[in-house]
This record gives structure tokens, sequence and C-alpha cells, in this order.
């Protein structure tokens, strides 16, 4: 059970650049949700995933994770929590370690770090072992660096990782967005099949209304820092794009004129 | 060059190894650009001649010393974790204070031994009669001093660098290679890329410092001088060794930070021992400069070679 309540976040407070990004927002999560996220830019979305998992510290309010306050807890002291899978491959695997240097980190995520060797026969097999059911080879390639990997490869290892250890929350921000719209797919797909296979508790980051519909048991759309409509269920299920869209231009209160950045 | 010259420098080159490694570490591993070097190695120097002067164990000093350049790196560690001074500042005040904790350490001795009515700093401490850890192996007549130093040099080196790679390859290692290169990911795996940072510094300038122990109980003196440049020679010494083995795996990258290093004293050797520049006028007071010559050579030439291969590639 996730809890965030009322959310208040100000990036450079006191100055001409003012941005006040979280408004109070308040948001619930039941344990099993996979919640995808929507929202124009500047909503929140990325903010409200950063204050989540500790990259931001909120001015004001509560993240409550699994019945504990984790509000004024650093990133890495949550990470035993929350995993995450990052928009830019790049800033979720390390290029300079190699697959299975990556894949050992994240199997002891969330754990102290001892002076024990850091791989073992046992994880390189259950490395191999996950890395088979991606289907891109990477099974024979585990000492290969991480920088050597395409876009799409480290997303997809990115995926993998966050699933090494158990956590109460899994936050994908924007993560198919740096990729081509065939490997952002395939990416998608097997984001879908390792949530519902793990019964993750997911939050979905998302530009595009068909995916946050397609996906996910529940559609959360925020607007200058707050809810602004939240959809589970049977009516999330009549819902169309279409409908998603008028709401959507509802409460931004004017016409949405880059259609393509909503619909593709 | 003779053979025992050729000796003496693969002896300073095996010290400045192990500093290599360290260096290495800090620039490297976790990106830091750590000037610390320059005196946590005479501070290692300092310290241990200090225990040698007072007649300590010498691998009691020489231990003591490396403790000392721990402590160094865990102070400019600190200054950027937790005061968020600029890495490069960080390391720069530390240097500064260094020196003159240093010229204090070197005068302490003195003091101690009632020599001196007040403690007062000195730039020097002769030991030319003290133990030292090669003493044990040295004959009367000290014949095989250039053969027992660079031996015993050699395993500290070997030991070092094994150390090393099992460290690295220790799920403590593998956090610390993840916060230097990407540290927004070490947090999301729940590194404490901070205190990362600062065990990496006090790793680092703990090899530095071990590498100014060993060095002044071959040089029978410690002085406050030594310092000078260390950061640079490391450097040069880490440069050289990748260009020549570009080696991928951590274990061979280490080894040729070693290879480096000794690499480097030769080639130092053979440049003073060279009739042309001799004549020339070039001495080993330009050593510092020949240095600093080599790094720019050493940055810059790897990239005109593929510039220029490339070029040579799209004409063909």
């Amino acid at each position: 059970m996730i809890k965030v309540e009322e959310l208040q976040l100000t990036f450079n407070a006191n100055t001409p650049i003012e941005n006040h990004v979280l408004r109070g927002l308040n948001l619930n999560i039941k344990e099993g949700e996979f919640v995808t996220v929507i929202g124009s830019n500047g909503a929140g979305k990325s903010t409200l995933l950063n204050v989540i998992s500790g990259d931001l510290i909120a001015d004001s309010g509560y993240v409550i994770i699994n019945e504990k306050d984790v509000s004024h807890l650093p990133a890495w002291r949550r990470a035993g929590l929350v995993a995450r899978v990052f928009q830019d491959p790049m800033v979720g695997t390390c290029g300079n370690l190699t697959i299975q240097e990556n894949l050992a980190l994240a199997y002891n995520r969330g754990k102290r770090s001892r002076l024990i060797p850091a791989l073992n026969h046992k994880m390189t097999d259950i490395f191999r072992e996950k890395l088979r059911v991606l289907d891109l080879g990477l099974e024979n390639r585990l000492s290969d660096m991480m920088g050597l990997l395409s876009g799409g490869q480290r997303q997809a290892v990115s995926l993998l990782m966050s699933t090494l250890q158990p956590s109460k929350l899994l936050l994908l921000d924007e993560h198919t967005a740096a990729l081509d719209p065939k490997t952002a797919q395939f990416v998608l797909e097997l984001t879908n099949q390792i949530v519902k296979e793990n019964k993750l508790t997911t939050m979905m980051v998302t530009h595009s209304m068909k995916q946050a519909l397609h996906y996910g048991t529940r559609t959360v759309m925020l607007h200058q820092g707050r809810v602004v409509l939240d959809v589970s269920g049977e009516e999330r299920q009549k819902l169309t794009v279409a409908d998603l869209l008028t709401k959507f231009e509802k409460t931004r209160g004017e016409e949405v004129t880059d259609d393509t950045l909503l619909l593709g | 060059m003779s053979f025992e010259f050729f000796l003496g420098s693969l002896e300073i080159g095996l010290i400045y190894a192990i500093v290599s490694l360290g260096v290495f570490i800090s620039f490297r591993l976790l990106d830091f650009p750590d000037l610390t070097a320059d005196a946590s190695f005479p501070l290692g120097g300092a310290i241990c001649g200090l225990c040698l002067y007072l007649g300590i164990n010498p691998w009691l000093a020489t231990f003591f010393g490396t403790v000392g350049g721990c402590i160094a790196g865990i102070m400019t560690g600190w200054l950027y974790v937790r005061l968020n001074i600029l890495q490069l500042l960080s390391s720069i005040i530390v240097m500064i204070g260094l020196y003159s904790i240093n010229l204090r350490i070197l005068g302490l001795g003195k003091y101690l031994n009632d020599e001196m009515d007040t403690w007062v700093g000195s730039p020097n401490l002769p030991l030319l009669s003290t133990n030292t850890i090669f003493s044990p192996f040295i004959n009367e007549d000290a014949t095989n001093q250039y053969i027992v130093q660079p031996l015993l040099v050699f395993i500290f080196v070997i030991a070092i660098w094994f150390l090393l790679n099992a460290f690295l390859n220790t799920q403590k290692g593998l956090a610390l290679r993840a916060t230097g290169t990407n540290q927004r990911m070490a947090k999301a795996q729940g590194i404490a890329t901070g205190r990362m940072v600062i065990l990496g510094m006090a790793i680092s300038n703990g090899l530095i410092a071990l590498g100014g122990s060993l060095f002044i109980q071959t040089q029978g003196s410690a002085d406050i001088t030594i310092g000078v440049g260390t950061i640079v020679i490391g450097l040069a010494s880490i440069i050289l060794g990748e260009s020549i083995f570009s080696a991928k795996r951590m274990w061979a990258i280490t080894l040729s930070v070693i290879f480096g290093s000794i690499l480097y004293r030769l080639f130092i050797a053979i440049a003073l021992g060279n009739e042309l520049l001799k004549d020339i006028g070039i001495g080993s007071e330009d050593l510092n400069l020949i240095t600093a010559i080599l790094v720019v050579l050493a940055l810059v030439l790897p990239k005109q070679l593929k510039k220029w291969k490339s070029k040579r590639g799209k004409s063909a």
C-alpha cells in the first residue's frame, strides 16, 4: 500500500523562475495495482515519481510506503522498497560495468554491500535464466560491457534488474520514450508481462493515452500538481482515448493542439 | 644504463605503481580529480619517517603512514560529500592544510628526542641510521641492497594488486565502481554513494601514503618536497598504461597501471641518461617539466593518431 498525502513542492522558491510543481497531491495505491500516469508537460508526473523514490524531497506532505513514513529518507534508503526504470537507458544501468555486474548490483538492491564476492555461480545461473526470457541472446553475453548494448536492450535489462529483488513499488518513468517505436513496443509488452507475472505494484508514467488505457488497471491524470482524473475498473474499460482527450482538454480549459504527442 | 641504475629505476617505478593505483581509484574509478595525493604522499613519508626516527617497528611505521593517508582521503571526501565543496577545491584545501602538518610531523621527531626545545616544523628528517623494513634483508656491506629493495617493493605491488582486484570484485567494490560511473543508478540500487566516495578516497590516499612510506625508506630521508607532482606522475603512469595496453578487464587495467608506472620511470631514466639531452643541458632538475610534457603527449597523441587513421581510412 502506497500513500501520498498533500505533497507540496516548489522549485526555485522565491526566485523569478519559481515553479510550484506539486500542489497538494494525494494518491492511494493498493497492493497489486498497475497505475498509469498521464498529464501534460509540467503536470508533475516525473516530479511525483522522483518524490516517491527519494530523488527529490517534498517541501511538505507525506510519502508512506508499506505503513512506513519515508518522506525524509534519501533515495538510497528507499531502494529496498522502490524499484525503478528510468527514461534514459544510460541512467538505469552502468555502461562500463558488465551485464552480470549490473545484475549483481540489482540483486543486492536495498541491502548492505559486504566484503564478499559480488558474483557467484548461483547468481550467474539465475541471471542466465532470467535473461533467456528476454530472448535477446544476452544470456550468452554475461561478461560483456553494458555499454555495448543498444538502448532497447539496456531498458530490457533494466526492467529485469527491477525484479531481482522484491519491492513494494515499481516506478517506470516514461521508460520507453527514448526508444524507437518497435523497441518501445517490445519493452512495453515485456513490462506488462513482468508486472503481471510478479504481481508488482506499479506506477508507469507515459505520454501516450493509448498506452495509458491499454496497460494497467488504473489511470491517473495529473494537472498542475494535482490528480484531476482517477479511473479504474469498469469505468476505465469503457473509456476511449477520445473520451480521455476530452477530459484532458476540459481540465486544461484549452484546445490540445499537439494530438500526435498524446495519441502516439 | 647500468644494471644497478636500471634496478633503481625499477624500484622507484614499483613504488610509484602503488601510488598510481591509488590515483587510479580516485581519478578513474570515482571520477574524482584528487590533488590530495601531492600531500598524502609526503604525509605517509613523514609519519613513517617520524616513527622510524623514534625507533618504532618499521612495519608498524609503514602501517601508520598508510593510515595517515587514509585519514587525509577521508577529510577530502568528507569536505566534498558532507560540506558540498567542489571536488578539486576539497582536495586542494586538504593538500594545503597538510603541507603545514607535514612540516610539523617532520619536526616532531627532534622535539620528542629532546634535540630541540620547542616543536617547530622542519622541511626534512634524515633517516640514515634508522631501521627500515628492508634492513633485515640487507647484508652488512649492503652489496645486495639494490636487489633486495626492488624485490620487496615488487612483493608489495603484487600483494596490493591482488587485494585491490579482490576488493573491486566484492559487493563493496562493485558498489564503489557503480558510484563512480553512475551515481543516480547507484542510489536507485540502494548504495550510499556519499559513503562510497569517502571509502574510495580513503583507500586511494592510503595507497598513495603507503607509496610515500616505502619511498622514504629507500631514500634514507623524509622530505617535504617529495610530494610535488605526485598526482601528475600517477596520471602519467595511468595514461601510459592505458594507451599501451588498452585493457578491458579490471585486473588487466590495474596491471596496465603498474606497467605504466614502471615504463614511465624507465623512459625518464633513459631520457636523463641520454647524452644528447645532457649535451643541451637537460638534467634531473627538469624531471617535472619532462613529466608535464609527457602527460600532454600521452593525452593528445592517441586521439590525434585516431583522427589521422580515420582520415586515411576515408581517403582510401
